[in-house]
């Protein structure tokens, strides 16, 4: 009885452990997106308003943010970190409350953040190389996307 | 209270408010459960809807707090709104951190009420009554 009652266990376990890690992931992806609005709202408002953004370390925000590569063709790249990060929450909570379809959630959600890394990489890169001087507003919200792009890659793992 | 301690409770606040929202979305009516039951007899729509509706104010006060558009407003309906939670499910063991929340969202509008605001109150406490 108890051989036959063991496998039962074990697969509601792991059903119950994988669904914990699920939601778990899910949930800080929805945390991560949420910081990531409020950094970009608010330099979205300070490029609206011609004003400096508060630089806690590096001193080089307004240097990177008013450089030439401060959007991609014609759209600024606060607006595309919203945007990003609006489609990242909305998705997360998708796949945490089970609005079908979830493969395609979950495919759109994996692509927009390994496109986002790479992203990321190339702005820290250009900031190292190219302007020689750090943003910590952009910094910021690289570690954001790639702490959430880890995110999905340890919950893909395990 | 110091400008980025504001910014941190305020950020930290939304989410919270946000990801209730999300959670009740889920599972409205495991939520409505915390409801006493002469709570949920003066609801005139079913329970599942009014969770539901309790959803979307979640969401909207976490989403205005979040871009800091009228963090006070949003604060205050909050706030009103966790004094309501409070009266509706009783001080149980999960809703006792609904204490924290609520002096939290208060916190939130007295530093971030505009002066105009203040004014206009000052003003109506000190207008005497015609009659």
């Amino acid at each position: 009885m108890r051989r036959q009652v063991r496998p039962h266990l074990l697969r509601f376990l792991k059903h119950l452990g994988y669904n914990y890690l699920y939601m778990t992931s899910f949930a800080l992806l929805f945390t991560l997106s949420a910081i990531g609005i409020s950094e970009t709202v608010y330099l979205i408002r300070k490029r609206i308003a011609s004003e400096k953004p508060i630089c806690p370390i590096g001193g080089g925000c307004t240097l990177v943010l008013s450089s030439k590569y401060n959007k991609i063709f014609i759209v600024p790249n606060d607006i595309l970190g919203l945007l990003f990060y609006i489609t990242a929450s909305s998705i997360s909570a998708f796949l945490f409350i089970g609005v079908p379809p979830l493969t395609f959630w979950s495919l759109i959600i994996k692509l927009s953040i390994a496109f986002g890394s790479i992203l990321s990489l190339f702005f820290t890169y250009l900031q190292w190389r190219v302007i020689h001087a750090w943003c910590f507003w952009c910094l910021m919200s690289a570690l954001t996307i790639w702490l959430m792009g880890s995110i999905i890659l340890v919950s893909s793992l395990i | 209270m110091k400008k980025t301690s504001f910014h941190f409770l305020r950020v930290g606040l939304a989410i919270t408010f946000l990801w209730i929202g999300v959670l009740i979305f889920k599972n409205p009516e495991a939520w409505g459960g915390y409801l006493q039951p002469w709570a949920v007899g003066l609801l005139p729509i079913p329970l599942a809807q009014a969770m539901i509706g309790t959803a979307i104010l979640d969401i909207a006060i976490g989403a205005f707090l979040l871009i800091d558009f009228l963090p006070w407003l949003a604060a205050l309906v909050g706030a009103i709104h966790i004094l309501i939670v409070l009266t509706v499910s009783g001080i149980t063991d999960i809703t006792v951190r609904d204490i924290g929340l609520l002096v939290a969202a208060l916190a939130i509008v007295i530093d971030s009420l505009p002066q105009e605001v203040l004014k206009w109150f000052i003003k109506k406490q000190q207008t005497p009554e015609i009659g």
